[in-house]
């Protein structure tokens, strides 16, 4: 990312990417490929699918780019992309595969895992993922951008179109049940 | 504030969008309240297991370069993958469809032009000898195609009755003779020298009589010919694409020969009872759709840039084509075609919320129903399926 489009707002790389600088399309990718790829992650649960999702995002943001309203924020624009494709990938290549399959537990991937990332701590993550997967689509997402992205209600409700009061209550449902199936597993003696 | 009160509002509290004022009384519960307290370590375990690894700083140094190379490679040649059918279902389709449609085709070619049309000028050739060359759809096709598609049609259209039943095949095998046969027998009956009235004689029948075999299959996937009788619905409800990139080629073919004909039969005044005729066929096979957008229509520019892959603007301008004045089987195809491109952005609630309306007015539309059997595929390539209009 060039320094004099570092302090660029997402709006304006936007309205310069949309006629053809590629510079600014590179800054935009640079700055939320992370964000992308979570989120994405986050809706088809392995590695492989994460990247086609977030590859795809940016392919269908450079194309979509036109059309964009720079008056518009462009941080759940883009968001409703990536979870979009994330669906769209995990709805063609896993459908009804675990969403978690063994061998491609996210500490697989995980470059440097902190001391707390013991072996338990695995395990648990493991069972979260797996009770994430079984989440309707709607819990899962405000899940996910709560939880992987720390977006606010508000920002949440922006990218996912729902009322504050109903972000705040899908995230308690939400958590119940991931809370539940972590119970039902500590209770069953892993 | 008791437990419950608490734990309904310990989500918010997690999260930090209480108030001041609320986030005082749970924090002052919480204090006392070990049952609480570990609810509240529980959400904090919940989204700290819920964390997402990172892939390492090897996969973001390609990241963007890979990106672009996609964006490239999309943007270079699209319109091929966009519109033929790479991939196994597809192929798996066609196998089947093909001599399915030819079936239909002939059916209908029996029904409407032998049984119900029997008073309309034909060679005198028995119904049996004629009837191939109506469910002929493919030679249909390669007739009215451009020169250089003819090769990549027959070479497409051999490769399908190699993977055909043998009975299809064979059927496909005898419509050359009774052509031959038919044309021959035409110029007779003309007792003229213009092979190529003949020709135009012979095929009216099949392009007023005969509708559309189903255009994904001899149309849209190919991505290079249009359906052989251009767009719209057949017999057997089946959806053919108003209008693509070559535009109403075969439509434009089939009004020529019949033009053709007519003129040599009926002179000027014949244009005029052709044109009003061949709106009827028009109605039936939905030619009129593909007829009645001009060039520059909105509706020819959603196509145009879909095919292009600019599906963004196609859809915007599909939605000015659904904004004006359209007959109504323009409209119900209109619409399955933006929630197509609906899908083909990844905003399936839009694209269903589309389907809901086409499905509230139009019930049970043919239209509607193929795009639902092609749905996944779009969904899956949304840039290397065939358009489904």
């Amino acid at each position: 990312m060039s320094a004099d489009l570092d302090g660029e707002k997402d709006e304006r790389l936007a309205a310069l990417a949309a006629v053809g600088d590629r510079g600014a399309f590179d800054a935009l990718v640079t700055r939320h490929r992370q964000a992308v790829y979570r989120l994405c992650w986050s809706a088809t649960g392995n590695a492989a699918d994460a990247d086609d999702a977030a590859q795809e995002t940016f392919v269908r943001l450079y194309r979509s780019l036109p059309s964009y309203d720079p008056a518009r924020p462009f941080g759940p624009w883009l968001r409703k992309i990536a979870w979009n494709c994330g669906l769209s990938v995990r709805r063609d290549g896993n459908a009804g595969v675990p969403r978690v399959a063994e061998g491609d537990a996210p500490e697989a991937v995980d470059p440097a895992p902190g001391p707390e990332v013991a072996a338990a701590g695995n395990e648990e993550r493991r069972w979260v993922a797996d009770a994430m997967a079984a989440l309707p689509a709607e819990l899962r997402m405000v899940m996910v951008l709560r939880a992987v992205e720390g977006l606010s209600y508000a920002e949440i409700s922006l990218a996912a179109g729902i009322p504050a009061g109903t972000v705040m209550s899908r995230l308690s449902r939400a958590r119940s049940r991931l809370l539940a199936a972590l119970r039902a597993r500590s209770g069953g003696g892993s | 504030m008791d437990c419950r009160e608490t734990q309904a509002l310990l989500t918010a509290f997690h999260d930090g969008e209480l108030t001041a004022a609320d986030r005082a009384r749970v924090d002052a519960h919480l204090r006392g309240c070990t049952e609480c307290r570990a609810l509240l370590a529980d959400l904090a375990r919940a989204d700290q297991a819920a964390r997402v690894p990172d892939p390492g700083p090897a996969y973001w140094d390609r990241f963007n370069a890979r990106v672009m190379d996609r964006v490239e490679r999309e943007a270079d040649g699209p319109k091929v993958a966009l519109l033929r059918p790479k991939h196994g279902w597809m192929r798996q389709q066609l196998r089947y469809l093909v001599p399915a449609a030819a079936a239909a085709a002939l059916v209908v070619g029996i029904v409407r032009y032998g049984g119900m049309n029997p008073g309309a000028p034909t060679p005198a050739v028995p119904l049996a000898t004629r009837e191939p060359a109506a469910a002929d759809p493919a030679a249909q096709r390669t007739s009215k195609m451009e020169p250089e598609t003819r090769a990549t049609k027959a070479a497409e259209s051999t490769a399908a009755a190699r993977r055909a039943p043998p009975s299809s095949v064979a059927g496909e095998q005898r419509t050359a003779e009774p052509r031959e046969e038919r044309d021959r027998l035409a110029d007779r009956s003309l007792q003229k020298g213009s092979g190529e009235a003949a020709r135009d004689r012979a095929a009216a029948p099949s392009a007023v009589g005969v509708p559309t075999p189903p255009s994904m299959v001899q149309g849209a996937p190919d991505g290079q010919g249009r359906p052989g009788a251009g767009g719209g619905r057949d017999a057997a409800g089946s959806v053919a694409p108003p209008a693509g990139s070559p535009p109403v080629t075969a439509a434009e073919g089939m009004h020529s020969g019949m033009h053709a004909e007519r003129k040599k039969a009926e002179g000027a005044e014949g244009r005029r009872t052709e044109q009003e005729g061949s709106g009827k066929a028009k109605s039936a096979s939905g030619m009129r759709i593909a007829k009645g957008t001009s060039a520059g229509s909105p509706c020819d520019r959603a196509r145009t840039l879909a095919e292009g892959e600019r599906i963004r603007e196609a859809e915007d301008a599909q939605r000015a084509c659904l904004a004006g004045d359209l007959p109504a089987p323009s409209r119900e195809k209109g619409l399955v075609f933006l929630a197509e491109l609906l899908d083909r952005q990844a905003r399936f609630a839009e694209a269903d919320t589309v389907i809901a309306e086409v499905d509230r007015r139009f019930p049970q539309s043919p239209p509607l129903e193929l795009y639902r059997q092609q749905r996944p595929m779009v969904q899956k390539h949304p840039t290397a399926v065939p358009v489904t209009r």
